[in-house]
């Protein structure tokens, strides 16, 4: 009893220093103290621990401390599922708008809401975001000893080329689709591979003898490596508007499209479609979050992404560096998802809705 | 080979590389215990230690060192409360919690760690002397190979169903179903997902098999009100009985450690399928298939062994394509890059002693794991004799954590939840769990892999020389547990008159 009395006592005092604290801090030190000093950033990754998202996410939350006023402490959350939508939506809808949380989305995420997905919760025009630290075209691989060999064989070819999916969000699925719209080349997508690696495994095997995928880790690792060394594969064509340095020889499908003269429609098919390789791995904050932490977030992303030693370890992890910057990122989004409804209807098609 | 083989082992066991391994055997060993943060997360938290290690063994050591761990300690929570460390490591419970039940938790844990360390050995010398094959080995299954796999392991289905065929199949016929719940992956269609996001990508095995196997238990505890184990037996002995299992069931073990070895080379079949097929394996070789689901020894050591040499067999694909065989395997794949190496053919000529030094760690791994469990073995199974009030918060605690694991999601609790119910009916009515947990591990498999090989074959998959093989010993499998069945009830009948 008397025990319960020297604590309560004790305690007693240490809990009116706390309300003071609470009560007198925002007032009277808001002005000196930086709104990051001893906070807690969380950035909400769209995917699995252990992919290129969460690799990125996960070094980022390393460095960008470093640069905000303040020097927050950054931790990672995965929350993966529904092609995204999931973190998404959370922290557009949920989650305080306060800077203190960053969503980490595919890169593909506009799509959802440009076809009209009933589970959609954000307009991803209103987002801030802060920048993406890479690009992501996507390039078509085929195997050399197949009979296409350009795609004007493609075009003429009596036999559809079977190439490899994994689900119609997949670069497996919308690579083939873009030629299809932009060229009128016809592919037979066979769809239902688990991921990406199954289907390099079919196309060894011949099963399938095409697969879309994104450039960096086409040249970045096994098997392709070997099989460029081996001559297995050619690349038919790539989806930027410039070609990647690492293959100068690729056409890209806007060179073929002004070659073939594809109508404008088309072309506005394409851009939605192959839209998600200019945005890469983007990071966005909510749109109620004060412009002054989207300035401070923008700029110590822009900082971080010239540091030595994070730019050495991304290069170690074999992890692309070309960034785009917050603001443009934002006129990507807007402009890619201005279109007539006859695009989005089309579009809608293309992803099986 | 042999100069790799031994510089391979030379490398694991210099310093400062076994102190890693250590290091990181402990620290799987505290993540396989606690529940809520699963092997994977950990691995991947643990991956920028590879860019400070530099060093390819030491980092190895340190990363697969832990991922080797996290498996084989999975199996105690599994045996001791009834709760699977991993979903895919739940079928350890079929047999394993029932001989708590009955205060054989020592002798269960003992054959469950002893099967791990033989088939985990095993699986390394497989993954050794498969180094020279591998490719082909890889590329001889293809889609309509793998469409047949399944088929074949939906008809473990017949032998899992205990007493009634008709509940069986039903049960897995109703697994398939729940199996098809998510974005199709051939049209995009939505399927069965009532408006929610979180249906989109199916229902996810870790909170099914949770909420299936673990809330029953805990429901049952509550209402027992005595303790997890209700017999007293002595614990050590238990121990090495266990130990002794493994030996008598020799070859049970051995081919079960085959199953998980060959599931896990083969990318695209998942790692929740090898332990289904070894416990369905078990059963079926077993004279007296009703033991099994009331504490049958051989129950334990089937996915026991399963579960660790599939680690081997994870590691072919990965090594000799540069293809992770796993999700786990994937984020090693990050590793290999970290620490410059290129996972392919480089593994088999330049960089052949890595590769016969992961073969070690997975081997020192596997006995320190061993090891230690047996020093706190007596421990451990101790706490199956606390009063069950006393451990239900706790136990809670762990079962909803576990789940909640799996997305970070509040569904995964609700999911929980209900196939928690769904499971105390299905034992109130005598209805087998197994069955229903082989077709929602399956059916996904079955579906894509018959959708991949109509699309890319046509009919003509259907007579592929290795079909017609696979078929045959589908239908060998039906008809010997078919005419097993048959001669027990005739035996059961005559017992009767007799």
């Amino acid at each position: 009893m008397k025990r319960k009395l020297v604590c309560i006592v004790l305690s007693l005092p240490l809990l009116l220093f706390l309300v003071w604290g609470t009560w007198t801090t925002p007032k009277v030190w808001a002005q000196e103290k930086p709104f990051y000093k001893g906070k807690t950033v969380r950035i909400i990754v769209c995917c699995t621990p252990g992919g290129f998202y969460d690799r990125w996410a996960r070094l980022f939350a390393r460095y960008l401390g470093r640069y905000i006023p303040g020097n927050p402490d950054f931790i990672v959350q995965n929350m993966p599922g529904a092609g995204s939508l999931i973190a998404t939506n959370y922290v557009y809808k949920v989650a305080k708008p306060d800077g203190l949380t960053i969503v980490m989305p595919l890169g593909q995420i506009y799509l959802d809401q440009f076809i009209g997905t009933k589970q959609v919760r954000f307009d991803i025009r209103k987002f801030h975001w802060i920048g993406t630290q890479e690009k992501s075209h996507m390039v078509l691989y085929m195997r050399a000893d197949a009979p296409y060999k350009t795609v004007e064989d493609i075009l003429k070819a009596k036999e559809r080329p079977k190439c490899g999916s994994s689900g119609t969000a997949s670069a497996g699925h919308i690579v083939p689709k873009v030629l299809e719209e932009g060229l009128g080349a016809k592919f037979k997508i066979v769809s239902g591979y688990p991921g990406g690696s199954e289907i390099d495994v079919a196309v060894e095997r011949g099963e399938v003898i095409c697969r879309g995928m994104t450039i960096p880790p086409h040249f970045g690792r096994e098997p392709f490596i070997t099989w460029h060394k081996r001559g297995f594969d050619r690349h038919i064509i790539q989806t930027g508007r410039k070609r990647d340095s690492r293959a100068p020889d690729t056409p890209t499908i806007y060179e073929l499209m002004d070659q073939y003269k594809t109508p404008e429609v088309n072309r506005r098919i394409v851009s939605v479609l192959t839209g998600s390789g200019e945005l890469g791995r983007p990071f966005a904050v909510a749109p109620g979050v004060p412009p002054d932490r989207v300035r401070i977030l923008r700029a110590a992303y822009a900082k971080a992404l010239k540091d030595p030693q994070l730019l050495a370890e991304a290069k170690k992890g074999k992890m692309d560096v070309d960034p785009t910057p917050g603001k443009e990122v934002q006129a990507l989004v807007n402009r890619v998802m201005n279109q007539p409804p006859e695009v989005v209807e089309r579009v809608k098609k293309i992803m099986g809705r | 080979m042999i100069e790799a083989l031994i510089s391979g082992l030379l490398q694991v066991l210099a310093w400062p590389a076994f102190g890693f391994l250590l290091f990181g055997a402990a620290v799987g060993f505290m993540v396989g215990i606690l529940p809520g943060l699963g092997g994977l997360a950990t691995l991947a938290l643990m991956l920028p230690f590879a860019y400070k290690i530099q060093e390819p063994i030491s980092a190895f050591c340190f990363l697969l060192g832990m991922h080797a761990i996290t498996g084989t300690t999975g199996d105690i929570t599994s045996i001791l409360f009834g709760i699977p460390g991993e979903g895919t490591a739940a079928a350890t419970i079929m047999d394993g919690y029932p001989m708590t039940k009955k205060g054989e938790a020592g002798r269960a844990m003992g054959a469950a760690l002893m099967s791990s360390l033989v088939a985990g050995l095993e699986g390394a010398l497989i993954l050794a002397l498969s180094i020279p094959i591998m490719r082909p080995l890889v590329l001889f299954f293809g889609s309509p190979e793998l469409f047949m796999l399944a088929i074949l392991g939906i008809t473990f289905i017949a032998s899992l169903s205990g007493s009634s065929l008709a509940k069986g199949l039903l049960a897995g016929g109703i697994g398939l179903m729940l199996a098809a719940i998510g974005v199709d992956p051939q049209t995009g269609t939505l399927r069965y997902t009532m408006g929610t996001l979180y249906l989109w990508d199916g229902l996810s095995l870790g909170p099914v098999v949770v909420g299936l196997f673990a809330i029953p238990e805990i429901v049952d505890l509550a209402v027992r009100g005595t303790s997890i184990a209700e017999a007293k037996i002595d614990k050590i002995q238990g121990v090495m009985e266990g130990v002794k299992d493994t030996f008598r069931h020799f070859w049970l073990t051995m081919r079960c450690g085959m199953i998980g070895i060959f599931v896990g080379a083969l990318p695209g079949l998942g790692g929740g399928v090898s332990q289904w097929m070894a416990y369905g394996h078990a059963v079926q070789s077993s004279k007296d298939p009703t033991r099994f689901g009331k504490g049958a020894v051989e129950g334990v050591l089937g996915p026991g062994a399963a579960n660790n040499a599939k680690e081997g067999g994870n590691l072919i694909p990965t090594v000799a394509f540069g293809i992770p065989g796993s999700s786990a395997m994937a984020i090693l794949l990050g590793a290999f890059l970290i620490v410059g190496l290129n996972p392919g053919p480089e593994m088999l000529t330049k960089h052949l002693d890595i590769t016969f030094a992961m073969v070690w760690i997975l081997v020192i791994a596997n006995v320190i794991t061993a090891g230690v469990c047996f020093l706190f073995l007596n421990q451990l199974v101790k706490i199956t004799f606390v009063r069950g009030s006393l451990l239900i918060p706790f136990l809670l605690m762990f079962v909803f954590l576990g789940s909640f694991a799996a997305h970070n999601n509040f569904s995964d609790i609700v999911v929980t939840l209900l196939f928690g119910l769904l499971g105390y009916f299905m034992i109130l009515f005598e209805w087998p769990r197994p069955p229903f947990v082989l077709g929602l591990v399956l059916g996904r498999i079955a579906e894509n892999y018959l959708w991949i090989s109509t699309d890319a074959y046509g009919a003509s998959w259907l007579i592929h020389p290795t079909i017609i093989v696979i078929f045959f010993i589908t239908v060998a499998t039906i008809g010997y547990s078919a005419l097993k069945r048959s001669r027990r009830e005739e035996g059961a009948v005559s017992y009767k008159e007799g």
